[in-house]
């Protein structure tokens, strides 16, 4: 259950400190006169509220870094003043000029920008890297390129009727998100899903992490040299797409998830799919166990882009890339939620946290993807999916946390009397790992940059927002 | 053969305020199921080696200098080809906070590819048309 505690301003410091102790911390989002500090716990969200409308509060982003950007954000959008903050750059580029980088100063060293428009087909950024020699020192990242400024747009509308909006501000990660706002609105309504809508969310949830996993694992192929691996890969989130489509009539399952169910002809035929996902599974494997097996791959991502486990700590990072650094860490059992208490989630996690134990918890993430999806259209196969039901969408605020396939995904909203939006605010599993990306690039050369930041293969649509 | 299929294409895709729901199928295109290679068309890493700029969006504030330096670094003659109904101006983002009224419209698009996002098949059928007009120029 979502819940609220006020915190004075004079004691921000010490109960953030406290709450990191015990909960995961998850960043913080405002209005105009009131900072919310979100945590999650195993009962739920807890939001921590203080009142900024007396004067400045004092800048969490030295002690954890985690609230550097959330406070460069809440300063530019809605005018709070943090004291003690050492970077007052505005978190989004908006009309005016781009905000410049911040480079390692001293003799030897070089600046290489990259960005914002990319070789090959990616999304922009500007990626600043300080150089010593052939190793980066530091690289400072420019996201929001793609800013759409989402959330003030959403003020005022319908909260029903955003939902294909919201289903749409990261396209890899639609399902997650189209979940996570289903079930704020559903918990501020006090509606409950039934069984069998329950289930094929996690299908729908777990072919969404299958195939940004298998694209992800292709990608690293490509960042090693290992072309082969990259067209099989390619080919197989070609398959998992097409039995996306088949099985929601979308390849990238867009709306499949509706607040109070999935959409009326979502999961037909359990069946069919789950023979087919046998198949491809097989196939997956294949191309895996080629890809692991291969000693030049191996070689090549073992001890790039290095990250740890208190640094992900300190950035409040999340998902695969954290789990990669040994830290058991996942939505999905911390609060588990829908269908996954009574599943039994395995959590993979991998020791090193190189390129190559993100791979390996990706690895064990498919083959666990695949068991959830098995076990869910077996149910699915005995029941029938009912419609969706009608949300009554009153007055209420609440954060919800889902595990997406970057990790917690969270939506919070605010609903009016009359079902209309007063705030949203979304923070990606993207937005909290972007930050450890540049980390795990300092020692590495930049060459390696494509092979780390696919590791991660974070977005950049649902970081800008 | 169609004679179409003789005129190679270089492709340069640029994302302005997308989804990255449309840069997933156009990532499809390198794939075996689509491997757009087998037309002698290629993704190029520089807009100076394009004659095709593949643009997805609605087109952001923060884009639109880059993606004007992209189009004033191809060479000519070109084609840009709005991929994706955001990029045509009648997506979901189209007009929405601050995003603008498509990439495409803005950039001068003489392509266009619907479809939220258009469906791998569709966005081939849509790079066939700029090499038609590439051979016609
Ligand atoms: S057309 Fe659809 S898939 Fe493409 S960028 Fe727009 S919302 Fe995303």
């Amino acid at each position: 259950m979502y819940a609220e505690i006020a915190i004075a301003p004079e004691l921000v410091r010490e109960r953030l400190g406290e709450l990191a102790e015990t909960a995961q911390a998850l960043g913080a989002y405002a209005n105009e006169t009131k900072v919310r500090y979100l945590f999650l716990r195993p009962q739920g969200v807890l939001c921590a509220a203080v009142d900024a409308g007396a004067g400045a509060l004092p800048s969490m982003a030295n002690e954890m870094p985690l609230y550097d950007w959330h406070e460069r954000e809440m300063r530019q959008k809605q005018g709070i003043a943090f004291d003690g903050h050492a970077d007052m750059r505005p978190l989004s580029i908006g009309d005016g000029p781009v905000p410049e980088a911040m480079t390692a100063q001293g003799e030897g060293v070089n600046v290489v920008v990259v960005g914002p428009v990319h070789a090959g087909i990616i999304e922009p950024g500007r990626f600043t890297f300080s150089t010593g020699g052939e190793t980066t020192i530091h690289l400072d990242t420019q996201f929001s390129y793609g800013h759409r400024d989402i959330e003030r747009a959403m003020a005022g509308r319908d909260a029903l009727e955003i939902a294909p909006l919201i289903a749409r501000i990261c396209g890899g990660c639609s399902v997650a998100r189209s979940w996570t706002y289903a079930r704020a609105l559903e918990s501020m309504a006090g509606l409950a899903c039934g069984e069998a809508t329950e289930f094929a969310r996690v299908v729908l949830a777990e072919l969404e992490r299958l195939y940004n996993h298998v694209f992800d694992l292709a990608n690293a192929a490509s960042g090693a040299g290992y072309g082969r691996g990259l067209a099989a890969g390619l080919g197989l989130k070609e398959r998992i797409l097409q039995l996306c489509a088949a099985a929601t009539q979308h390849r990238l399952m867009f709306d499949a998830i509706v607040p109070g169910g999935v959409r009326t002809g979502v999961l037909r035929d359990p069946q069919a799919l789950r023979a087919d996902l046998r198949a491809v599974r097989r196939q997956v494997e294949r191309f895996v166990k080629d890809m692991f097996e291969n000693r030049s791959v191996i070689r090549r991502i073992a001890g790039a882009g290095l990250g740890d486990s208190q640094t992900a700590r300190l950035f409040g990072a999340c998902g695969p890339a954290t789990r990669a650094c040994g830290v058991e860490l996942d939505a999905r059992t911390l609060c588990a939620y829908g269908a996954y208490a009574g599943l039994d989630v395995r959590i993979a996690t991998a020791k090193g946290g190189d390129v190559l134990a993100r791979c390996n918890v990706k690895r064990s993430e498919i083959a666990e993807s695949f068991r959830l999806i098995d076990a869910s259209l077996a149910v699915l196969a005995k029941s029938s999916i009912p419609e969706p039901q009608r949300v009554e969408c009153g007055v209420g605020r609440v954060t919800v946390a889902t595990e997406g396939s970057r990790g917690i995904e969270t939506v919070s909203v605010e609903v009016k009397e009359d079902g209309t939006i007063e705030r949203l605010h979304v923070i990606s599993a993207s937005y909290r790992n972007w930050p450890t990306v540049a980390r795990a690039m300092e020692g590495n050369i930049i060459p390696d940059f494509p092979l780390v930041n696919k590791s991660f293969n974070l977005c950049y649509s649902c970081m800008d927002r | 053969m169609s004679k179409i299929y003789e005129r190679s294409l270089s492709i340069r895709h640029l994302v302005c305020g997308s989804c990255n729901g449309c840069e997933h199928e156009m990532n499809a295109l390198a794939g075996p199921a689509y491997d757009i290679t087998q037309h002698g068309w290629d993704l190029v890493a520089s807009p100076r080696h394009a004659d095709v700029i593949t643009v997805s969006g609605p087109m952001t504030e923060a884009m639109r200098d880059a993606a004007a330096a992209t189009l004033a670094a191809t060479p000519h003659p070109m084609v840009v080809v709005a991929i994706g109904d955001c990029a045509i101006g009648v997506g979901p983002w189209s007009g929405v906070g601050s995003a603008g009224d498509g990439a495409g419209p803005e950039l001068g698009a003489r392509v266009t590819v619907r479809g939220c996002p258009p469906n791998p098949e569709e966005i081939v059928r849509g790079l066939r048309e700029a090499a038609q007009l590439l051979d016609d120029a």
